[in-house]
């Protein structure tokens, strides 16, 4: 162990030159050689803190090389009555006669894909305050949650509805474009 | 000591002693044989005390890594080569399927002796300290605990390197899990995934992470494990020895400059010998403990190759995005983590906890902090210590079985009882036919 006396240089004077019978060390004036050393352990450290920040700042990217959030998808013409299932985007794309909207594949819960379930009669539903009636439903294969057709959860674990994006129509060539950075309500409806 | 000439000679005295001068020499001199003490009790060579178990799990480290460095040179970590270079591992190498089958069952067989030893060492009370100086069991066992988890987060990178379906779903899965952990939850994800999205940078990160991170963390940990097996004083049924002892004989000799079982008392250069009559209870560690070692060992790699002829290892379709497998069940070990978080999503009045957070995050944590504070709970006598079904330490025992047990349970149902969208099934019930796409 390092000695914890302090050490006097020769010909300084001190203070409290007796210590007193408690021996409260931390009430002594630090001598010039305790302070630098404290210095030059705490330069060490504040040294060593900014080498480690420096090698774990750089495995957090600044330039991502992902797909965008915001994409077409091709003309309305190309989605008929029903569902459609984008699988590089999961997304599903929805279309009831003139209106368009879009529902994440993602699941609340742990982010695995949901499958869509036909169902083989019309169910009635009453979700949210509202009743409707629906063919399909979202459920998930790894905890088993399930979803109504307009996303909201009602068993398993997931904690909330599947999210809703906005859609809209490209103004350059039509195309339907989905945009899931914005999440919408689920009354959303895109009409073209 | 007599001369040695040829090498072989030099080689084999250390291993087959004549003597037990050249038995203690051979472990002060023998590069391999330093870190065991020079005499070890009879009681701490039973087979049924520890049956081997830490030394089960290190051998099979030692076999992950030498198949693992050959695997390194035939996978290629990224997301387009990595599951061609498994498959061609499978089909196309020569031995390719056993060396990775072999790799694959001993990761599986080291988290179950892991986890088995965990419990040896908690039903023998082995985390307690007793009479000699300078013990601290119950850090070696915080230890300990550090190693099962590093065990568990190398098998967890291990299986993702494949890039398969079940590779990518566990990534999914585990990430979000990290991701629900409060405040950092985030940030962690994307450190771990290098960005958003599972893709080539998450891959890379998690093969860094198995091959070269985690091994060195194992390896320091399991370091300063064994120090300090040595520095405790050996095995806690060498203490039971002691302490049964003591009851009747004599204090002990403060004579000798070192110990022989490794049992220091920190104050002086003079240390206290040995506690135990060292000539009716003890043996030269050479080649006692290093023939049963051997033994131990010779098994170890028998059991392990045997088990990967007859359990080849599975690789599932190409990682795929957009289809999830129905179920997507994780690695046995995990199940019981899938139950958890399937069942603890709690709504109370308007607000809904998720089960990520609850059962990912917050009951696993309670569970490494219990396992971490044990030690220093435990009241039972010191008399516990060291030996199996103390009548003292009955309560004890039956609270810690009843915890192994529920995760026993969960495995079990995870594993047998869950069907396509995780619906209970039981074991005898047929899944009902599900289409393999939207």
């Amino acid at each position: 162990m390092w000695s914890r006396k302090p050490v006097r240089e020769e010909g300084t004077p001190r203070e409290d030159a007796t210590p007193s019978a408690t021996g409260r060390d931390a009430a002594q004036p630090a001598s010039r050689r305790a302070f630098l050393g404290r210095l030059g352990l705490g330069a060490v450290l504040v040294g060593l803190a900014g080498q480690v920040y420096v090698l774990l700042r750089s495995l957090f990217p600044n330039l991502l090389y992902e797909r965008p959030e915001r994409f077409k998808i091709g003309p309305p013409g190309q989605f008929s009555e029903g569902a459609r299932f984008l699988e590089g985007e999961r997304v599903f794309i929805l279309r009831e006669r003139n209106t368009f909207h879009a529902i994440s594949a993602v699941c609340t819960h742990l982010g695995c894909t949901v499958k869509m379930e036909r169902l083989n009669q019309v169910k009635k539903v009453q979700a949210g305050g509202r009743e409707f009636e629906e063919q399909f439903e979202f459920r998930c294969p790894c905890h088993g949650s399930k979803y109504y057709g307009d996303g909201a959860n009602y068993a398993g674990p997931a904690p909330k509805p599947l999210a809703h994006y906005r859609l809209e129509m490209s103004p350059d060539d039509g195309q339907l474009v989905v945009d899931m950075s914005q999440v919408t309500d689920r009354d959303f409806r895109l009409t073209v | 000591m007599e001369t040695k000439h040829s090498a072989w000679e030099k080689i084999r005295w250390t291993w087959q002693p004549a003597s037990e001068r050249e038995a203690g020499d051979s472990v002060v001199r023998n590069f391999l044989l330093h870190w065991f003490p020079a005499k070890v009790t009879r009681a701490s060579l039973s087979w049924n005390y520890s049956f081997w178990l830490g030394t089960v799990s290190a051998i099979l480290f030692t076999i992950l890594t030498i198949t693992g460095v050959v695997l390194m040179f035939l996978y290629v970590p990224s997301v387009e080569r990595a599951y061609l270079s498994i498959k061609d591992l499978e089909y196309a190498v020569t031995f390719g399927w056993f060396i990775r089958g072999l790799h694959r069952i001993s990761a599986h067989l080291m988290v179950a002796v892991v986890f088995l030893h965990m419990i040896r060492v908690f039903l023998t009370a082995a985390y307690r300290n007793t009479l000699a100086a300078g013990q601290n069991r119950p850090l070696n066992w915080i230890v300990g605990v550090l190693l099962l988890l590093a065990t568990l987060l190398l098998s967890f990178t291990g299986y993702l390197l494949p890039w398969d379906q079940l590779a990518y779903w566990a990534i999914t899965v585990g990430t979000n899990i990290a991701s629900a952990a409060p405040v950092a939850g985030e940030p962690i994800r994307f450190l771990l995934l290098g960005g958003h999205t599972i893709d080539q940078s998450a891959l890379i990160r998690f093969y860094v992470l198995h091959c070269f991170f985690l091994p060195l963390v194992v390896l320091l940990l399991f370091s300063y494990h064994m120090w300090r097996v040595r520095k405790d004083g050996g095995l806690a049924c060498v203490d039971h020895l002691a302490i049964s002892q003591k009851a009747v004989s004599t204090a002990p000799i403060r004579s000798k400059t070192y110990s022989l079982l490794g049992i220091t008392s920190g104050s002086s250069v003079h240390v206290e010998t040995a506690l135990v009559a060292e000539d009716e209870l003890t043996v030269q560690s050479s080649p006692n403990l290093t023939r049963r070692l051997l033994m131990v060992a010779m098994v170890t790699v028998a059991a392990a190759a045997l088990l990967a002829f007859l359990v080849p290892a599975p690789l599932e379709e190409p990682a795929n995005a957009s289809v999830t497998p129905n179920p997507a069940k994780a690695p046995w070990y995990f199940l019981w983590l899938q139950e958890l978080v399937t069942d603890t999503t709690f709504r109370i009045g308007g607000i809904t906890i998720n089960g990520a957070l609850v059962g990912g995050v917050l009951l696993p944590a309670l569970l490494v902090l219990w396992l971490v504070i044990l030690p220093y709970v435990d009241s039972s006598p010191i008399s516990t210590v060291g030996t199996w079904w103390a009548a003292e330490r009955r309560k004890h025992s039956l609270i810690f079985l009843i915890v192994i047990l529920a995760i026993l349970v969960l495995t079990v149902v995870g594993t047998f009882m869950r069907g396509p969208y995780w619906n209970f099934y039981w074991p005898w019930e047929t899944w009902p036919e599900m289409p393999r796409r939207f």
